[in-house]
């Protein structure tokens, strides 16, 4: 998982950070997940996820739900742009089972929800080995691009 | 060579970015063998020291779980697609 050339910049629009956070406001008290889709280094497709353990302090994508959502990956042509999950009373900062559990080699969006509004970080999780317990946090930079067209017209 | 088995980017390193690999038939574990000695290094990814998969490993027959089929001796015939995905948790 080291030096993969990754991108380190996880660009969304406005809608899509907007739908992300509302997800992760909807799952409270539970911590909420999901991934996002990416295209040309654009993330282009939030999809929210069931948190398996429905837990305030853990999460894990519903590994059908992952399945298929890494299905429509495939038939969309698009990439693995990010995994996102909640910290509903910390900071946006990989928590020790983060680090521990880290499996994926794209940036971890997480969204803390101990300030108002939410703050949005990234981090990639740089591992040997997947089975590796230890690994290395790298900051990943969030850049919401505020805007107009970030959908079709209405009507 | 007809099986399909889906190499998710995180063990890519292991098949030179290769994300499909297609092997004989056989039961997942004859495919995880297959993968290791084609791929050295991928094997142990896959399976723990009681040689049962990791936990954070999901492997998918088709649409279908293997840990609601027959685990590590589910059988994989010709033309079927098999899926190799990291469970994604945390906390």
């Amino acid at each position: 998982m080291e030096g993969s050339g990754l991108a380190d910049v996880v660009r969304m629009s406005r809608a899509l950070a907007d739908e992300m956070v509302e997800h992760c406001l909807q799952e409270r008290p539970n911590e909420a997940c999901g991934i996002l889709a990416a295209s040309n280094g654009d993330i282009t497709k939030v999809f929210r996820m069931t948190n398996a353990t429905r837990s305030p302090v853990r999460y894990a994508l519903d590994p059908q739900e992952q399945f298929a959502a890494y299905k429509k990956l495939e038939e969309s042509g698009w990439d693995l742009g990010g995994v996102f999950h909640s910290h509903t009373r910390t900071e946006a900062y990989p928590s020790p089972t983060d680090v521990r559990l880290a499996s994926e080699d794209v940036p971890y969006v997480i969204v803390s929800l101990a300030s108002d509004p939410p703050s949005i970080r990234a981090f990639r999780i740089l591992k040997e080995s997947l089975i590796d317990a230890d690994g290395r946090i790298e900051e990943a930079t969030v850049v919401v691009e505020e805007g107009e067209g970030d959908g079709p017209p209405d009507g | 060579m007809s099986v399909e088995v889906r190499i998710p980017t995180v063990f890519r390193r292991f098949t030179n970015q290769e994300a499909v690999a297609s092997l004989e038939p056989g039961t997942i574990a004859d495919l995880v063998a297959q993968l290791e000695r084609r791929y050295p290094g991928i094997g142990d990814q896959l399976l723990a020291e009681d040689r049962q998969l990791h936990r954070f490993i999901n492997v998918y027959l088709n649409d279908e779980d293997i840990r609601y089929l027959n685990k590590l001796e589910t059988q994989v015939s010709e033309g079927d697609t098999v899926s190799l995905l990291p469970s994604v948790a945390g906390g």
